[in-house]
């Protein structure tokens, strides 16, 4: 018989693989949609929603509920399969993405979809709303965390640092960062374009706890997310390192999948073998 | 005109104070290194007050934040840094959810004087206008900053607040009702000309019509503090009956109060004339506030000599229309 903890193991991993189906899904049956930036982050988000933070979906306003800020916007194929998945609207809707005038499920996330807590498309806001946020509990004596998932790339962006300090100034321990270190950005690779490293000691000198994990790998997410914040007083920035375009093999690493999408074609020639849902169903597989 | 003298912030900062003491306040502040102009409000709710640095962006990304789990949030800077280098964030943010955040801009006008070009806010008001849902107050005394921040502090949505410096202000010589968000005040009637201000404009408006009193001609005064959205009911109705229309504004004449009330006075073609007082496609430049109005023929002797030249049919500056960078 498994563990607790390998039951877990395994529901996030089903999740995060349903993410990539659901992801594909949408994007291909739209025809547009940041598929590899939502492939990399499968396993972060599956892991927070499932197996790290409290929030209750027949509740998306419970007060105390801990927060999840997307401030790579365009990753939200991701998070609008883990909301769907968790029951904060039916399934069904996730048909809507891209496809409807004023839709709820745009190509950046907005809060008139249960479930989200900002609005974010621009890079570089998620940290300095998760602050206020994080603020906001000390100030009403919550006890709910604030977890704000960033690219690497968009690290490029100024306003992430100024926040970092000012972050790291107020002792937010309830606050974390999750940058998901694919090494890639819209135009290159990050190394070539703005040059990161060394990240992790860029984010330690800012006076944040840091940590380095697989971001593929759900037991060291776990283990790390599970296990915030490390030390007392400081806020904690969690490097995850994955693959850009993770779990679609012709996608993996490509600079120029960071908005691209399947055809219909090519969706249908992989259908088997990513065992994929019909692209006229209601809803993916 | 005489009367009562004091500035614009620290009428803000009693008003601040006011409604931050109510039992359960729900007032929260954020300062970008800009405490200061919260004046008493940070040492009497220290744990209301927040201060991240010299960082607009992350003063706004921070409100929203706030104001996203319910608070009323207060945020002011210098009006430049606050408006034009967190618009981003303003826009994003604040704007599109309608978040109950007020943006409190300071020195703006001429209050910068001698700090130069770079601190002089005189396009601010064009920044914030171009964005949906936000209310913009440019108060034209610290009798009306306080009503304003009253005001604003109780509506439930983004308003762009206009304050001056530090230094004391004539206040206005009439009282013409309490402040209500979107009204304009109707501060002196006259038959030749309709003067629409906001701001300090106010105070030199209602000096420039009186010299234009002693020349015979006389002017209504309409202290339009709320810029957007403007009282259009009250302009229509004025601007039916005095077809010659003058805006004055501390401001660029892009974007402002001149632009607002054009817009609808062209777009209701009421055949009105109209003349718009401001800085006509410039930056600011150091100098005494002084010096400032007077170069920009915003101060009474300036505002009445223009509205002399434009009842007697000159003052076209057909120039300003002209005028094109070099080399096009």
């Amino acid at each position: 018989m498994m563990k607790d903890s390998e039951l877990e193991v395994r529901k996030i991993q089903q999740a995060a693989a349903q993410i990539r189906k659901d992801s594909i899904w949408m994007s291909t049956r739209a025809g547009c949609g940041h598929l590899a930036p939502a492939l990399s982050i499968a396993e972060i988000v599956a892991a927070l929603y499932l197996g790290v933070m409290r929030h209750n979906p027949q509740q998306p306003n419970w007060p105390d509920r801990d927060r999840f800020i997307l401030s790579k916007g365009h990753g939200c194929l991701a998070l609008y399969s883990i909301l769907a998945q968790t029951g904060y609207f039916d399934r069904r809707r996730l048909r809507e993405f891209c496809s409807t005038y004023d839709t709820p499920l745009p190509g950046h996330p907005e809060r008139k979809l249960p479930g989200v807590e900002a609005n974010t498309g621009s890079l570089g806001h998620g940290i300095a709303l998760g602050m206020g946020m994080a603020l906001g509990a000390r100030l009403d004596g919550r006890k709910y965390r604030v977890f704000v998932l960033t690219g690497d790339g968009e690290l490029q962006e100024g306003s992430n640092w100024e926040a970092a300090m000012a972050v790291a100034r107020y002792g937010l321990d309830n606050l974390v960062v999750i940058v998901d270190r694919n090494q890639l950005q819209l135009g290159g690779f990050t190394e070539e374009i703005g040059r990161l490293e060394p990240l992790a000691a860029k984010w330690a000198a800012f006076g944040w706890s840091t940590k380095v994990v697989d971001g593929h790998d759900v037991v060291a997410l776990l283990a790390t997310l599970q296990g915030v914040p490390p030390e007392e007083g400081k806020p904690t920035a969690v490097i995850a390192h994955t693959v850009k375009g993770k779990g679609l093999p012709l996608a993996e690493n490509k600079v120029e999948w960071h908005y691209k999408v399947l055809t219909r074609e090519q969706y249908e020639a992989l259908k088997d073998e990513l065992q994929l849902g019909e692209l006229l169903d209601d809803c993916p597989a | 005109m005489t009367a009562r003298h004091e500035s614009t912030r620290s009428a803000f900062i009693d008003a601040l104070l006011q409604a931050g003491s109510i039992p359960n306040s729900d007032i929260v502040v954020v300062a970008a290194d800009s405490h200061s102009r919260y004046g008493d409000f940070v040492k009497r709710f220290p744990e209301r007050s927040f201060n991240v640095g010299i960082a607009e962006q992350t003063m706004i990304g921070v409100a929203a934040g706030l104001a996203l789990i319910g608070k009323t949030v207060v945020t002011t800077a210098y009006a430049n840094f606050l408006t034009f280098r967190a618009l981003e964030q303003i826009r994003v943010d604040i704007a599109a959810e309608k978040l109950n955040v007020k943006l409190v801009g300071t020195d703006t006008g001429f209050a910068a004087a001698w700090s130069g070009y770079t601190h002089l806010a005189l396009e601010d008001m064009a920044a914030i206008r171009a964005l949906p849902h936000i209310v913009i107050v440019d108060p034209a005394d610290a009798r009306e900053a306080f009503e304003a921040t009253c005001a604003i502090l109780e509506y439930r949505g983004p308003v762009y607040l206009r304050l001056r410096g530090r230094q004391e202000e004539p206040s206005l010589p009439v009282y013409a009702g309490p402040f209500r968000i979107g009204e304009g005040k109707v501060l002196m009637e006259g038959r030749d000309v309709l003067l629409i201000a906001c701001g300090s404009a106010v105070y030199e408006s209602l000096k420039a019509a009186q010299l234009l009193k002693e020349t015979g001609r006389t002017a209504t005064v309409v202290d339009m503090a709320t810029v957007k959205p403007l009282d259009v009911s009250l302009l229509l109705e004025l601007a039916s009956s005095i077809p010659r229309v003058v805006t004055v504004e501390n401001h660029n004449i892009t974007g402002g109060l001149g632009t607002a009330v054009a817009e609808l006075l062209a777009e209701k073609a009421l055949g009105t004339r109209l003349l718009r007082l401001g800085l006509r496609n410039r930056f600011g430049t150091a100098g005494s506030e002084e010096m400032l109005k007077k170069e920009f023929r915003l101060d009474a002797e300036g505002i009445a000599t223009s509205v002399k030249e434009f009842l007697d049919g000159g003052n076209k500056d057909e120039n300003y229309y002209r005028r094109r960078p070099p080399g096009i």
